[in-house]
């Protein structure tokens, strides 16, 4: 047994044995680009013997040997784990007169061993894995010449950036592995591409989900596989992330192995190295079609029930009016029964939730936007608006719309009968106002028949406005009555239009 | 100016008011349709002017399609009156306009009114309030 120059290394020699299986080289087979490397190293050096020496826990292992025969030899015996001590490697000139090997059996016995140079395989972290060695049964007092330990340093180094290249490939192979069975075990379908955007992997969900097989979607042939209505909206959407590097989503239909489409959300994001640029772009496809379906069908139903209520205004009137037939007396009461109806509809249509295709014509679903088509029946001959609406514009809900539907119905219908509606020339300018915690709401009649003061007897009408704007939105009603014209200011609390939205906005 | 004019409409009650409505005004209701086929068969069947087509009707929502044969195909004077005018929101191609239904007397008399002057090639000056028109 040999004692070390040093009485304990300068690391722990549990971490170094880790990191040397990390490399995966122990017990490979021989490869050229190792024993290229002893030939060389023995000729340059003029030595019989070469080794790429890695130091096991118990034995020493060679990677490459030139004149030795074996590939392993016990630790016992070993020059390298001397060697393995010193900061960059070992010369012993004559193992026979050094007192660290004068005992050893490679010396004394048929090896012969007398010369032994050594230069360190170092890890970039600084630990030493072994040497490369050159071996001589003659001593060699001169020791190496200064080239031959150029040569030794240089090769030492060459052989260690191979090892470290096959560690770093080792590990981006075991990472590929993972990621490979981590993308199968995936309910979605992965996918992942080069910098162009060239598709050169799929995981086996793909495969399963589209039935074509390995490898023909390859490149662009992915886009083969949706709808044809789809593919450009896809293909324009892929192009502009692979241009600009943006993440990459869209919902599409993808052609499933049965035949049918099915919808299909694909995300993408680019992967970026230290420079920023775009090395890889990984994505995924999810099938959402069950969930397509059911948002269709929800949206179907609420059309449908929209539908059904904006009709059952249509039949209520129409029972109205057919029943007032049987009952001429009746024509007044349900001619005005009938436009009450209608106001309301026309702010149900207004408020209730609306898709694509049911929104109202008229273009926003605005308080101005009601106002102007509920006065719509008023316009003068030429189609110009006689009821002029101007200044803040708000919404309101469906809890407001009865409200607003019946209070400026019921205020236009009277000017209509009795105020500037009434006769050709006079004209209403209504004006809303939002004032901190307040919406005021000012209507103004002109150029109607000289008024002579309030009327002595409170219509009907009259009743359900104020009905409205105090006990419905909680306001104050007042009206002046001008010999030019009416005048009413509505005064409500600003969260009176939108009450749920006030109630979501306090939460 | 009176017309003969087809009902497509599949609420009997809306249906049946509104050819009270209409004989009041003078005008012939030549039938009253609650599916596209019935409808087509009476337009083949008989003159008709102008039809009043709803777009939800017992068949489906078929009414778009046959309001536009009706006017491109077959010569009749089309106006939709419905409860989704937003459905025939982007217009069709060979027909009048669309009323907002529930409407009132007034304004089917106009609407149906400004139609058959524009059957007859009369210059009108502006829409009656109530009807959208398209193009």
């Amino acid at each position: 047994m040999t004692v070390p120059d040093r009485d304990s290394p300068g690391w722990d020699e549990s971490e170094r044995l880790a990191i040397l299986r990390d490399y995966g080289v122990l017990d490979t087979e021989r490869e050229a680009a190792f024993d290229d490397v002893v030939a060389l190293i023995a000729r340059i050096c003029e030595t019989p013997i070469a080794v790429v020496n890695l130091i096991d826990a118990d034995r020493q292992w060679f990677k490459a040997e030139t004149g030795l025969g074996v590939r392993e030899t016990p630790l016992a015996t070993s020059f390298c784990a001397h060697a393995l001590l010193q900061e960059d490697g070992m010369v012993v000139p004559d193992a026979a007169q050094d007192p660290r090997f004068i005992d050893n059996p490679l010396v004394t016995g048929e090896a012969g061993l007398r010369f032994y140079a050594g230069r360190l395989l170092k890890t970039p972290e600084g630990l030493p894995l072994g040497t490369l060695c050159v071996l001589d049964t003659k001593p060699r007092p001169e020791g190496l010449t200064d080239l031959q330990v150029m040569a030794l340093e240089t090769m030492a180094r060459q052989v260690m950036s191979h090892m470290e290249l096959r560690r770093v490939l080792r590990l981006r192979k075991e990472m590929e592995a993972q990621f490979r069975v981590l993308a199968d075990a995936m309910p979605q379908m992965v996918w992942s591409t080069r910098p162009d955007g060239f598709h050169d992997y799929y995981n086996a969900r793909w495969y399963e989900f589209t039935g074509v097989p390995a490898g023909s979607t390859d490149g662009e042939g992915w886009n083969d596989m949706f709808h044809p209505d789809d593919q450009a909206r896809a293909w324009e959407r892929w192009s502009r992330s692979l241009e600009t590097g943006e993440p990459y989503e869209i919902e599409y239909r993808l052609k499933h192995h049965s035949g049918v489409y099915r919808w299909t959300l694909g995300r993408a994001v680019a992967v970026l190295n230290d420079e920023g640029e775009i090395t890889r772009w990984f994505g995924t496809c999810t099938d959402i079609d069950e969930l397509k379906r059911l948002e269709q069908g929800r949206e179907l139903i609420s059309q449908e029930l929209s539908h059904r209520i904006k009709n059952i205004f249509a039949v209520i009137t129409a029972l109205v009016a057919l029943s007032a037939r049987q009952y001429p007396e009746a024509k007044a009461f349900a001619a005005s029964l009938r436009t009450r109806i209608a106001a309301l509809a026309r702010a149900h249509e207004f408020v209730r939730p609306h898709t694509e295709t049911s929104k109202p014509t008229v273009g926003p679903t605005t308080l101005h936007a009601f106002l102007s088509d509920l006065f719509g029946a008023y316009a003068d001959d030429a189609g110009a608006a006689r009821v002029v609406i101007s200044g803040d514009d708000a919404v309101f809900d469906d809890q407001a719309a009865t409200s607003v539907a019946l209070l400026f119905h019921e205020l236009a219908t009277n000017a209509a009968k009795y105020g500037a509606l009434s006769n050709d020339r006079g004209r209403v300018e209504l004006t809303t106002r939002g004032e901190e915690d307040r919406f005021v709401l000012t209507w103004t009649e002109t150029g109607g028949p000289v008024l002579d003061g309030a009327p002595t007897k409170t219509g009907f009408g009259s009743s359900l406005a104020l009905l409205s704007v105090e006990g419905q939105l909680g306001g104050r009603f007042v009206s002046e009555w001008r010999p030019e014209g009416l005048k009413i200011v509505v005064d409500l609390p600003s969260t009176a239009l939108s009450r749920r939205r006030a109630a979501e906005k306090a939460i | 100016m009176t017309a003969r004019i087809l009902i497509i409409e599949d609420e009997a009650l809306v249906a049946m008011e509104l050819r009270f409505v209409l004989e009041d005004l003078g005008h012939e209701v030549v039938g009253v349709a609650a599916t596209s086929k019935s409808a087509r068969d009476m337009a083949r069947e008989t003159d008709v002017d102008l039809a009043l087509v709803d777009i939800h009707l017992s068949d489906g929502p078929t009414g778009i399609g046959l309001g536009r044969e009706l006017g491109q195909d077959m010569g009749v004077t089309v106006l939709f009156m419905t409860a989704n005018p937003g459905m025939v929101r982007e217009g069709v191609a060979g027909t009048i306009g669309v009323l907002s239904k529930p409407t009132d007397e007034r304004a089917v008399q106009t609407a149906i009114d400004y139609a058959l002057r524009r059957r007859q090639g009369e210059p009108v000056q502006y829409a009656p309030p109530g009807l959208q028109l398209f193009g």
